[in-house]
């Protein structure tokens, strides 16, 4: 059946994708699924209106009052664990059906199956129904779900990233095809019977509308942010190294901390942050006179880029960023090798905590954010859920209602005993409480874990403070709020694009070719160059494709 | 002789660029944690031997089972895999055999028309494979190119000494197994390594075919492994995804799993090489 040697299939499928054929050459476009996206398609855009007809009214969960209260997408804060937990649920959300199956991405060793792990027999027991969870590879999470959808083999639950959507032919036909219609259980007030879900931010439920329908139940993000520029303060204050504030600074700090004989490089990968610096957008904006202008029409985005191949050229980047895609730049910063590197907002925590164990002076912090001549920096980011939850079609109203119950559950807010159930397991087993009563998870509670319940049931985003990272839940929510006022307005917030194949084809060649030229392989003038053929084989196509969407909802 | 040095001082370069990355591999899941900080990632001069990252992976039970998995899917699939391909290849060898014409051409048609993902899925999902580790075997069970190189092996083998063997009396399966296979213990030897190597590297199948974490191979725990705490990279910009890096396993830990994976088909080896060069040759070249 399979010809060549198990493996072999990845990457031909990967070149398949680059080409663009993936569908049309491995399946015949008969199966609704492919490898990438159809060689064809034009892409569609869901009228914003359509969505706020469907969506649940937002009813906040106030179980407990923030010490630092969030403001649109920015979670709330909490600097103590709470003494008293509250019962959220008082009702087993269980209706005694049959065991039901879900699948979630996880990036990590997998947790031991049902039947030989303790946390979920807690959990379980608690929701009166048996949840069998299959933790799949987050990395291969793509090529898992073109098969099953492309096979209509899919889970009671399925959890599915927002950036796997866009990798999925046809996914909005797969998911009327394949997932359960939730718009009568959960429009409007119909909310109401699932609080926990009717909690969750509006701005999340709205990326969850296929063809003006709601289909799914959204993660959201705790931070909307998509990258920030790590420093290693701690470092920086010893050498006696003062904190850029403009692009000459930081190019001078590059030149003073980078010593090759000691090992240490001032840079990683930086270019994404670079470019929000020098104001630049992350995709489009509008230009005064109507349309739509790409980023490399900017000229912030040429200044970014020759700033960015200065920093390769003289030798400030770290040899492993500037040899491949995949260096392990988090070990690099962690042991001092590189003392700033872009990454997202989410790897701050766990690696502050780890680090800080056997370097109690470990300080990582987010370089704070400046402008360029003057001109104010643009941040990238989006109110985009991080995940879908998605109900299989034709289990019955009944069963939905019980799925509903239980992802209902899984999104219990934090200062529950449910939360508490849910993040940390069962005291004693799965975690051991500080002095200051919040949970320490123990080796088995790190064993058995990996999120199974969370997942899939969206929860309220929150930030708590703990003993490992005791500044963390000030300094995250800080930076947050010092920066969201320069976040890019999301021009197409509640609109639903699905993007056509050709604008999909061309990214990642022409993120390719600029790679090249930050690495000096090919001289900054050949921007021209990659604009010309960008805009010749797809640019176009896209920016025509995000006019009309705008046009079509009046923005 | 400068052509002796050249030739020597390319052959130390070929050999370092495969031993080196190896030898990090091995020292850095000796390494301790503090090691590791100053080396800033990959130890090339061990320091000293901390078994730790062992003792970690073969008590947490996920790491024993997928070895013994992948042991078995190994042992197993080699052992169907050799089975066929041999009858395979010897009916297919046998000019007088019915319609071996139009099968070869189909076996051959594989290599040029790829089923398609969600036509495979469809047949293994469709034979109740799925979370059976004979989805794992039966999709690869046949490799085409090593049925083409017993094949031709097998028409290699002098007529005269089978027309011999009949006279004896003996019929097909007894000259297959009496006199055919005694033959070419060299290229079933190498086409047993190719299998098993395979198998033992099984990896896409069981991201595709396998849930149920207890039945991962040992590849698809690696990759696992290796990748933990990593956040998606999404059109250039990480993904930031609470909880999910929080509990990455160490580097000492990732490098412990690369080498028992690894050490198996290194062990191996030696033993099949002296089969290595006659096997594949002699297959591939004559017929």
């Amino acid at each position: 059946m399979t010809p060549s040697l198990p493996g072999a299939s990845t990457d031909r499928r990967t070149l398949l994708r680059l080409l663009g054929l993936g569908t049309a050459a491995t399946i015949g476009g008969a199966t609704l699924a492919g490898c990438s996206k159809e060689a064809g398609s034009k892409g569609t855009a869901t009228q914003a209106d359509a969505i706020r007809a469907v969506l649940p009214t937002y009813k906040p969960a106030e179980l407990l009052k923030p010490d630092i209260p969030g403001e649109g997408p920015i979670p709330d804060g909490y600097l103590s664990y709470p003494r008293q937990l509250a019962d959220a649920i008082t009702e087993q959300p269980g209706r005694g059906g049959p065991p039901i199956n879900t699948m979630s991405p996880w990036w990590g060793p997998a947790p031991p199956t049902l039947g030989r792990n303790s946390y979920l027999a807690a959990v379980n027991a608690k929701l009166g129904v048996e949840v069998n969870p299959s933790l799949q590879d987050g990395v291969t999470y793509a090529d898992k779900l073109n098969a099953m959808l492309g096979a209509r083999d899919v889970p009671d639950l399925l959890c599915v990233p927002n950036w796997e959507v866009d990798k999925v032919a046809r996914f909005s036909d797969a998911v009327k095809a394949l997932f359960e219609d939730l718009t009568d259980h959960l429009k409007g007030d119909a909310a109401a019977k699932y609080p926990y879900l009717a909690a969750l931010p509006t701005g999340a439920w709205e990326y969850s509308v296929w063809g003006g329908r709601l289909y799914a139940v959204p993660f959201p993000t705790d931070g909307p942010f998509a990258l920030a520029l790590f420093h290693r303060k701690d470092l920086l204050d010893s050498a006696g190294l003062s904190t850029p504030t403009s692009p000459e600074e930081l190019h001078e700090f590059g030149r003073k901390a980078t010593d090759p004989a000691k090992g240490v490089w001032a840079f990683g990968s930086v270019f994404d942050m670079v470019q929000q610096f020098f104001g630049c957008q992350q995709h489009w904006r509008k230009k005064p006179d109507g349309g739509l202008e790409h980023k490399f029409e900017n000229p912030a985005f040429l200044a970014a880029l020759e700033f960015t191949a200065k920093l390769f050229a003289e030798g400030l980047v770290h040899p492993d960023t500037v040899a491949s895609k995949g260096a392990d730049e988090k070990q690099l910063f962690k042991s001092g090798k590189i003392l700033m590197f872009q990454d997202g907002l989410g790897a701050w925590q766990g690696m502050q905590g780890e680090r800080v164990k056997e370097l109690p002076s470990f300080n990582m912090q987010p370089l704070p954010i400046f402008g360029v001549n003057g001109a104010p920096a643009v941040i990238w980011g989006s109110e985009k859920p991080v995940f879908y939850t998605f109900v299989k079609k034709g289990l019955g109203v009944e069963r939905v209602d019980e799925l509903l119950r239980v992802l209902n559950w899984c999104a219990a807010p934090f200062g529950s005993r449910e939360f508490e159930l849910r993040e940390y397991g069962v005291e004693g087993q799965h975690f051991t409480r500080a002095a200051d009563g919040s949970p320490v998870p123990t080796e088995l509670g790190r064993k058995e874990m990996g999120a199974q319940y969370t997942h899939i049931g969206g929860r309220v985003p929150v930030k708590v403070k703990s003993g490992d990272t005791p500044d963390y839940v000030a300094d995250y929510l800080g930076y947050y709020q010092k920066n969201i006022g320069l976040m890019e307005k999301d021009l197409f917030a509640g609109i639903k694009l699905e993007l056509p194949a050709n604008w999909s084809k061309i990214i990642q060649p022409t993120e390719d070719k600029i790679r090249d030229i930050l690495r000096g392989r090919r001289p900054v003038s050949d921007l021209e160059q990659v604009k010309k053929e960008f805009f010749a084989s797809g640019g176009e196509e896209g920016r025509a494709f995000h006019e009309k969407a705008l046009a079509d909802n009046g923005r | 002789m400068p052509g002796t040095l050249a030739k020597g001082a390319v052959l130390t370069a070929l050999v370092a660029a495969v031993l080196v990355p190896l030898w990090a591999v091995l020292v850095t899941s000796l390494a301790s944690r503090k090691t590791i900080d100053a080396a800033g990632g990959m130890v090339m001069v061990p320091r000293e031997i901390d078994p730790s990252a062992y003792i970690t992976i073969f008590s947490g039970g996920q790491i024993t089972q997928a070895v013994w998995i992948s042991t078995l899917v190994t042992v197993l699939g080699t052992t169907v895999s050799l089975v066929l391909t041999v009858l395979a290849a010897y009916g297919l060898s046998r000019p007088g055999s019915v319609g071996h014409r139009g099968l070869l051409f189909f076996f051959l048609l594989t290599f040029l028309i790829f089923p398609g993902l969600v036509p495979s899925y469809l047949v293994v999902t469709g034979l109740g494979l799925k979370d059976s580790i004979w989805s794992l075997i039966l999709p690869s069970a046949i490799s085409v190119f090593n049925l083409v190189v017993i094949r031709a092996f097998f028409m290699n083998v002098p007529g005269e000494l089978l027309d011999s063997a009949r006279i004896d009396g003996a019929g097909e399966f007894h000259i297959l197994v009496r006199i055919m296979l005694p033959l070419s213990k060299a290229v079933v030897a190498v086409v047993g390594l190719f299998y098993a190597v395979g198998y033992w590297n099984a990896y896409f199948n069981a991201v595709l075919y396998i849930d149920d974490n207890d039945k991962f191979p040992i590849q698809r725990v690696l990759q696992s492994y290796i990748l933990a705490g990593q956040s998606p990279n999404v059109s250039g910009a990480a993904v930031s995804l609470p909880g999910v890096t929080a509990y990455p396993p160490t580097l000492a830990v990732k490098m412990a799993v690369v080498v028992v994976t690894v050490v198996p088909a290194v062990i191996v080896y030696p033993f099949v090489q002296r089969h290595f060069t006659k096997g594949v040759i002699t297959g591939a070249v004559k017929g």
